[in-house]
């Protein structure tokens, strides 16, 4: 079984880390990994965290590296791996999954098969302050066997879910509050290592 | 591009001004001055002096330069009607101002009217073909469509002319990379550091692009630019210490088995190590142990 029906589910703090971290840097293309396992009867993969990384020349490898190899050191030993990536396009009407974020996403895929790769959906964003739809504002692509990544669609199915049914609400909350001035990432540690990548104080 | 310190100067006026502590038209200016995108602050703080009639009057003729800031601010936050106005107001002032002209065809792009934008530079450019700024709001109509080749195309066209504008050969090497068209976005970065070869940013981004192309060749020229850009900084920049290291252990790992022609300084990698120790030792302790194994984890191949 590849990841055919696997569900994923994504924990709010993780989810609305990432999101919040788009906003911060509205003008730009940003990114992030996901964190986590597969859940214990095996349907389904849990993103328990998220790590934002950059804002600027997503598509150069060294500070990536660099990033990937200080979240599996820490993350590794907390029993969690990097089980996907996270992706928001520069433009709002770029609903396209670009080649950095397949390259990317391939790379995570070598060490975890049933990697997902999330793409911000900005018109879904936009209409989340009409506060009807617990979905996340998010698009799914997974690998099919023609070793491409596809988008999984969001009728019918729910494989992409948060894990809290609130989640969209806490969101909004925090958007109208300009969370997102809090959110740090790899880009603002690189540029000042006292900022700690790990947002250990974002939610308290 | 800005210092850390003028970020800083600009955060903490910024903070003081969002706070109630004065200091509004400072912080305008030193927006102006750095050229740096914070359009929801400039629009908030810009548009209360606007309509307070005093502190208007006390702006004299440098209030149309507050008018022209806080109309372009309102446009990047959308905020269409404060755009509409002040453009008008501008308009009157200056009935036969270019420069209102290219914030009238902004205001068309914000709206997202392309094609009128694109008419309206068109225009403009016959009588001025030399107007730096429509030329590049052109190249940004393209990209704002998601015509990105059009935007390369137009931005060639216009550095074949301009070729000192470094905002247009950065712009040229972001778009670049975003399409991981690497060679051509260290070409970018080439003629950036033959204009100004003391500038560090330069050489930092040139040295990530060889990186990422690879191979031997290239990560050795990498590290070079890496060492440059430590040199320009007096080692305080941490990507090119952390380059420093990926480059060694790349370089490591495609020389293994060859004659390695090793004119390579293995101080170079010690001295980055030790100076990214030092740093996070001072700065971010608690990340100091994953650090350490992280960096260790790359020279086990060298």
């Amino acid at each position: 079984m590849g990841s055919g029906e696997l569900r994923y589910e994504i924990a709010q703090n993780a989810y609305i880390k990432l999101v919040l971290h788009a906003l911060k840097h509205k003008t730009a293309a940003v990114n992030g990994i996901l964190l986590g396992r597969h859940s214990d009867r095996g349907d389904a993969v849990e993103v328990l965290d998220a790590v934002p990384l950059f804002h600027s020349h997503l598509g150069l490898l060294p500070n990536l590296e660099i990033s990937l190899l200080l979240i599996e050191e820490y993350y590794g030993s907390k029993g969690m791996s990097i089980v996907g990536y996270f992706h928001a396009n520069e433009r709002y009407d770029d609903t396209e999954l670009g080649g950095v974020a397949r390259n990317i996403g391939d790379h995570i895929f070598r060490y975890f098969p049933q990697a997902a790769v999330l793409l911000l959906d900005n018109k879904k964003l936009e209409a989340l302050s009409n506060g009807k739809d617990r979905s996340p504002v998010m698009q799914l692509y997974t690998r099919d066997s023609s070793k491409n990544w596809k988008l999984v669609s969001s009728d019918g199915s729910n494989r992409l879910i948060t894990k809290e049914p609130t989640a969209n609400v806490v969101l909004l909350d925090y958007m109208s509050s300009g969370k997102w001035q809090d959110v740090v990432d790899f880009d603002d540690h690189l540029d000042d290592i006292s900022r700690d990548w790990l947002n250990p104080d974002l939610f308290k | 591009m800005v210092t850390k310190s003028e970020e800083d100067q600009l955060n903490r006026l910024e903070t003081q001004v969002d706070n109630g502590g004065g200091g509004a038209w400072e912080y305008l200016c030193l927006v102006r001055k750095l050229k740096v995108r914070r359009p929801d602050k400039v629009l908030k703080h810009g548009l209360a002096i606007l309509n307070d009639f005093k502190k208007r009057s006390a702006l004299g003729t440098e209030e149309w330069t507050l008018c022209e800031q806080v109309a372009i601010a309102a446009m990047d936050c959308h905020s269409l009607d404060v755009a509409k106005d002040c453009i008008e107001v501008l308009r009157k002032r200056f009935p036969d101002s270019k420069r209102v002209g290219r914030l009238e065809g902004m205001l068309l792009e914000a709206k997202g009217l392309w094609a009128e934008a694109e008419k309206a530079y068109s225009n403009f450019l016959e009588d001025n073909p030399f107007d730096q700024v429509i030329h590049k709001r052109r190249a940004a109509v393209a990209k704002a469509q998601g015509n990105i080749s059009t935007a390369i195309e137009y931005l060639n066209k216009y550095l074949d002319t301009f070729m000192a504008d470094h905002d247009a050969w950065r712009e040229l090497a972001e778009i670049y990379i975003s399409l991981q068209m690497y060679k051509q976005a260290a070409f970018c970065y080439e003629e950036l550091i033959l204009s100004q070869p003391t500038n560090p940013l330069y050489h930092l981004a040139y040295a990530d692009v060889l990186y990422t192309i690879g191979g031997l060749e290239n990560l050795q020229a990498a590290k070079k630019y890496y060492a440059s850009t430590i040199n320009l900084t007096g080692g305080k920049n941490r990507r090119a210490l952390f380059g420093v290291c990926l480059c060694t252990s790349a370089i490591g790992q495609l020389s293994k088995g060859r004659n390695k022609d090793d004119k390579d300084s293995p101080e170079l990698q010690s001295l980055a190590v030790a100076a990214l120790e030092k740093d996070y030792k001072q700065r971010a302790p608690n990340k100091l142990p994953l650090l350490t194994s992280a960096l260790k984890s790359l020279r086990v191949s060298s």
